[in-house]
């Protein structure tokens, strides 16, 4: 392996990690921010709905509470109900007596199995726009929620908008790496020596650049995600598989996890010692 | 929770908090008997561009005189009839319902701009802004706002276009961070919600970006299919405001906005 295969090698191994625990990050953020909207506001559900691009829907991501589990996965037009008017219009709004509006009741009841009194709708956002809702409803304490609760409600969202916008800047990360891939594999990148170095391919055969971007690619990544009996996948996907469990359970993880990192440590430096000093590749090499 | 939360624009207009409102008017010999006495809207349109008006509802009183809604087409947005006079929210009626309680005789526009697609929203709602301007609206009631870095210039050249055409602008603030427009540019009125059960209840703040606070909380709301709700949301505060406005043109038919800003201004609970 050159070492640009290798530093290849190296980002591909983090960016498949980090694909694998994906889901769990954005994930798992925006369901504390839904568990601890609903514990806040002592209310009977509280949902997150995102807006998806392709199918043009709000989509119900996430939901907690013990009316709030009937929600997910479901789907409303842009501009359909509350929820669709905050995502359309960026108002936060609250109304109570809801039941009252037969359409409402009625159609919610059939897909959700719960028709609350009492919503509260806010915007999420981002730098250009709206990209989807945190609704709460029911208030248990009272029949409205009040000025207060809406504005509440809003500091849960931006919660929720940070969250949405680092795992786009995640994913944002895979297409870097695709990108630095393609320069890398442009004819004379490995003479130069350095990726930094290496610019794009001023002239050349477009099928012979499409075959060395492929062979090199699948020369720096082969294997990387193959569902072998390789520790860190084992542990990657054991790791994103617990997103639904509960806090306790995380935390001896999190406490096992730091035994076994000092652990991993105290027999790398040991076996450092042992080889005289080994490339600093040398971790990536021995999971190969 | 005892830090307070920002932004609110509400903040400055709830009970606690209103003292810091006070300050020496510079005009002190309007009241309300001469800014508003007698007047019941007459002659004066008002547009709604919201999520559509429910023409029958009785909170409306029959005087949605015009519907039409904005659609995005291949060329951008186009402006057609919308002869089904739909709300398929509640929300464009509830604002009819409002500003129809507070000048009975104005006469009412429904401009709908939420359409099932998403795309180019903003651009939707700054064609449904500049028909109103076009078509006879002297009041707009906007309960909406746009955060697009790339249609400010076209919001802001909106805002000014209806400024000097003497049509004026309400505008719902944002509870949110961060720019939105039309909401906070200086030649629109742009209200917040306060917390007092009363139409005629309505506050100044001398320090923007929200100058005005309306009723907005546990209002009770005209909302689709002919019910009712109760409704809280800086979105009812605007109509309070436009409804008002509604009145104060119908009276003072030559009044600008900015006159027309500065009665509500100097005729401000205190």
């Amino acid at each position: 392996m050159t070492r640009e295969e290798r530093l290849l090698r190296a980002i591909g191994l983090r960016a498949e990690a980090a694909r694998r625990l994906e889901g769990s990050t954005a994930g798992a953020v925006l369901r504390s921010v839904v568990e601890a909207t609903v514990a806040l506001f002592d209310a009977e559900a509280a949902s997150i709905a995102l807006y998806d691009a392709v199918t043009g829907r709000l989509v119900f991501e996430v939901a907690a509470g013990e009316q709030g589990q009937g929600v997910i996965g479901l789907s409303i037009a842009p501009d359909q109900g509350i929820a669709g008017y905050t995502f359309t219009t960026g108002q936060a709004l609250a109304v109570s007596d809801v039941e009252h509006d037969a359409r409402f009741g009625r159609a919610t009841a059939e897909r959700t199995g719960y028709v609350p009194r009492s919503i509260v709708a806010v915007p999420l956002l981002d730098d250009h726009g709206t990209i989807g809702v945190l609704q709460v409803l029911d208030k248990r304490s009272a029949a409205a929620f009040s000025l207060r609760d809406v504005e509440l409600a809003g500091v849960f969202a931006r919660q929720a908008s940070v969250a949405i916008r680092a795992s786009r800047v995640e994913r944002d990360t895979a297409a870097l790496l695709v990108a630095t891939l393609r320069r890398l594999a442009a004819p004379g990148a490995e003479t130069t020596g350095s990726p930094a170095e290496a610019g794009p391919a001023a002239d050349g055969d477009p099928a012979a650049d499409d075959a060395a971007i492929e062979n090199l690619v699948a020369r720096a990544t082969v294997d990387l995600g193959r569902d072998d009996d390789s520790g860190l996948w084992r542990l990657a996907d054991r790791v994103a598989r617990l997103r639904d469990t509960d806090p306790a359970s995380v935390d001896l993880l999190a406490d096992l996890l730091d035994v076994l990192v000092a652990r991993s440590e105290r027999e790398r430096a040991r076996r450092r010692g042992r080889a005289g000093g080994a490339g600093r590749f040398s971790a990536l090499d021995d999971d190969a | 929770m005892t830090e307070p939360i920002l932004p609110a624009w509400s903040e400055p207009f709830v009970e606690g908090r209103r003292s810091a409102l006070d300050r020496l008017r510079p005009i002190s010999a309007v009241d309300r008997e001469l800014v508003f006495g007698g007047s019941d809207g007459a002659g004066v349109t008002v547009a709604i561009i919201d999520s559509g008006v429910d023409g029958a509802h009785p909170a409306v009183g029959g005087r949605l005189v015009a519907s039409v809604k904005v659609e995005l087409g291949e060329d951008g947005p186009v402006v057609v009839d919308d002869p089904e006079r739909l709300d398929v929210v509640g929300h464009g009626t509830a604002c009819a319902g409002i500003i129809h309680a507070l000048a009975p005789a104005a006469d009412l526009v429904s401009v709908r701009v939420l359409g099932p697609d998403n795309r180019g929203k903003g651009a939707i709602f700054a064609a449904g802004l500049e028909w109103a301007i076009e078509h006879g609206a002297t009041v707009v009631n906007l309960s909406l706002s746009s955060r697009s870095e790339a249609l400010t210039g076209a919001f802001h050249e909106l805002a000014d276009r209806a400024y000097f055409a003497n049509v004026l602008l309400v505008c719902a603030a944002n509870n949110v961070p961060g720019p939105s427009y039309p909401s906070l540019f200086a030649s629109v009125v742009s209200v917040a919600a306060h917390d007092v059960p009363d139409a005629w209840t309505w506050y100044y703040n001398p320090r923007p970006p929200v100058e005005f606070g309306a009723r907005g909380v546990d209002v009770e709301v005209a909302w689709r299919d002919g019910g009712r709700i109760v409704a809280t949301g800086n979105s009812f505060a605007a109509p309070h405001i436009a409804g008002l406005a509604a009145l104060i043109r119908g009276k003072h038919p030559g009044a600008s906005p900015f006159e027309v800003k500065t009665m509500l201004a100097a005729t401000a609970d205190r």
